[in-house]
């Protein structure tokens, strides 16, 4: 079995909602390996989107315990979640979230500059990422001039640059057309499969399902089914082809 | 180029309005400056341009704008005790009732109107640089005056004509360039002339300019004077005097209070407007802030991109008012407003404006707030 990148036990979380309080995550334990892939899946308002942000440190559980990369995430002072998800965490969005004056280049740059990158080494980091990614050729573009597509793969570029080992994707396919969406997932998968990250990925699309190590199925904030599965030779037949 | 900068650049559009609001508050005050204190040089432009070194006044002023300059009449043989003084002269001068002849169909123009005596041999003193031998040549004749083309119309009178000073008829001839007084306006005239219009006081006379042998030496014979004086007078380089003269209007009551109304305006307005402008222009790229915070980028880090915002938006804003003073300037020139702008006033607006750039981004800081990067995640 793969090494385990991240661990959450008996995460609980609720939010109030004008007098009553709605439980979002009911004791949820779950667990990421390093080079796997694992999509998180459930339907809208099954507490996916919470479960990410307790995980990667953007949101506070009310209780539970998130072990990442052997740290006790949440009991860590705010400055050393910030730092740690500065150097080991990447993510992509669903909206893209990129900076509309940023060409790509700078996109991915201003993230290692604020890792501490020296400028040089930044660039040359920036453009292999974006290289990896296929947006060479379109590394001086802005937002405003790139396909949802490129974009998205722009922002995989700024999670990968920092060689993250864990890296959070949060629908990262649901703004984006069935071809596109094929492209981001390949790339996904890639980078757990050639950097060893451990890459979660919430979703509600079934068909992505092909790309997935591990998938969990979330309702009402629990976990339903968890279980390990093998890529489909389809999918193993498009990743190579890719 | 920084994130911040970058932003700037490729959005103006957003922060066109903080531009504008900086540049306006920035105008609004430099105008202000720029008139009382362009109505202050008017008053002393024959004394700036004149050939004199060093000035003498009473020794209590603090300008020649506030208060009695002037001296006892025996101070001025005094001077030549001074082996470098070369030459000195008393500034002469006082108001006069003027009233023109009116043409047919023509109002009376009743003015009040400030007399400043030259004397007319030549390498005077009194004698400003750039006076031409024309005008020379229309004073020597008694009851001759000079004035700016700017007062023309005002009091109602051309070149050539005759009018009414003091109680005795004068006649204009020669016209003035760059010596526009929109607060009274001001007639030149010899010595003679202005002896036979009033006579002088033989007790005591105007602040003294002084010429000295050596130009160079002005700190130095004015620090000599000042000893010699042993408190009767004040000796001052004609430069001191001159920025004495710049500040003396600002610090008078009425004007004082003026400018520090519009100080505070200007800033209530800067600030208000920079900060609201800034507010939203940052609330539009809230989820790219809060996907830096995401990636782990400090709080203190955007913060710091904010501030950065906020100068470089100062930055602009400085440019901006820069252009809109020296519009206003050059429209004040052209309508014979006169304006100055004594380097002090430009560096106090300079700091006051990027006070009002970075108070603007401290007080957006609060936006920040909403860079949740957990809202990112729906």
């Amino acid at each position: 079995m793969s090494r385990i990148a991240l661990e959450a036990r008996g995460l609980c979380k609720a939010f109030k909602s004008g007098r009553s309080k709605v439980e979002v995550l009911k004791q949820v334990g779950f667990e990421a390996y390093h080079g796997e892939l694992s999509l998180v899946m459930g339907p809208s308002g099954s507490g996916k989107s919470t479960l990410m942000a307790c995980m990667s440190g953007l949101l506070r559980p009310d209780e539970g315990k998130v072990t990442a990369l052997g740290q006790d995430l949440w009991r860590l002072p705010e400055g050393k979640i910030d730092r740690f998800r500065l150097d080991h965490c990447g993510f992509v969005f669903q909206g893209f979230n990129l900076f509309p004056a940023l060409t790509a280049l700078q996109q991915v740059e201003v993230v290692l500059k604020y890792q501490g990158v020296p400028r040089s080494q930044a660039r040359e980091r920036a453009m292999r990422a974006l290289g990896e990614v296929g947006m060479k050729p379109r590394v001086r573009q802005r937002p405003s001039e790139l396909s949802g597509g490129e974009k998205q793969r722009v922002a995989i570029a700024r999670a990968l640059a920092k060689s993250p080992q864990l890296i959070f994707a949060d629908e990262p396919t649901s703004a984006l057309d069935g071809e596109n969406g094929q492209v981001v997932m390949k790339l996904l998968h890639r980078a757990a499969k050639e950097h060893g990250a451990a890459v979660i990925c919430v979703t509600h699309d079934v068909r992505l399902e092909i790309y997935a190590d591990r998938v969990i199925h979330l309702e009402d904030g629990q976990i339903l089914e968890s279980a390990a599965v093998t890529p489909s030779d389809g999918a193993a037949t498009l990743i190579e082809a890719s | 180029m920084s994130l911040a900068l970058s932003t700037l650049i490729y959005e103006w559009r957003r922060y066109l309005a903080a531009v504008i609001a900086l540049a306006f508050s920035g105008l609004l005050i430099l105008a202000e400056v720029g008139m009382f204190v362009g109505i202050g040089k008017s008053f002393t432009a024959t004394i700036d341009r004149s050939p004199a070194d060093i000035m003498v006044t009473a020794p209590h002023s603090e300008s020649l704008m506030n208060g009695d300059s002037s001296l006892p009449r025996r101070i001025m043989p005094l001077l030549y005790l001074d082996p470098e003084v070369v030459q000195v002269a008393d500034m002469a001068g006082s108001g006069a009732a003027f009233r023109n002849f009116p043409r047919p169909g023509q109002k009376v123009k009743q003015d009040y109107v400030q007399l400043m005596a030259v004397d007319l041999q030549p390498g005077a003193v009194t004698w400003p640089t750039d006076y031409g031998p024309d005008i020379r040549q229309a004073l020597s004749a008694p009851f001759s005056v000079v004035l700016d083309e700017s007062a023309l119309k005002q009091l109602g009178v051309r070149l050539g004509d005759k009018a009414i000073l003091n109680g005795h008829i004068v006649r204009i001839r020669g016209l003035l360039h760059n010596y526009a007084n929109i607060n009274r306006p001001m007639l030149i005239l010899s010595r003679d002339t202005l002896t036979l219009l009033q006579a002088p006081d033989p007790e005591r006379s105007g602040a003294l300019m002084v010429r000295i042998r050596d130009p160079k030496r002005a700190i130095e014979v004015r620090d000599q004077l000042n000893v010699m004086g042993k408190g009767s007078f004040r000796a001052w380089t004609r430069n001191e005097l001159a920025r004495a003269n710049d500040s003396a209007l600002m610090k008078e009551q009425v004007i004082g209070v003026m400018m520090n109304f519009t100080i505070v305006l200007g800033v209530f307005i800067g600030v208000g407007i920079t900060w609201q402008t800034l507010r939203g222009a940052i609330l539009a790229n809230i989820k790219e802030f809060a996907s830096l915070r995401a990636l782990g980028v400090s709080v203190g880090s955007l913060r710091r991109i904010v501030l950065e915002l906020a100068f470089w938006v100062g930055v602009v804003g400085l440019m901006a008012t820069a252009v809109f003073v020296w519009g206003v300037a050059a429209l004040g020139k052209a309508g014979g407003v006169p304006m100055s702008f004594p380097a002090s006033y430009i560096i106090g607006a300079v700091l006051l404006l990027m006070f009002i750039a970075l108070g603007s981004g401290m007080l957006s800081l609060g936006i920040l707030k909403k860079s949740q990067p957990a809202d990112l995640l729906r």
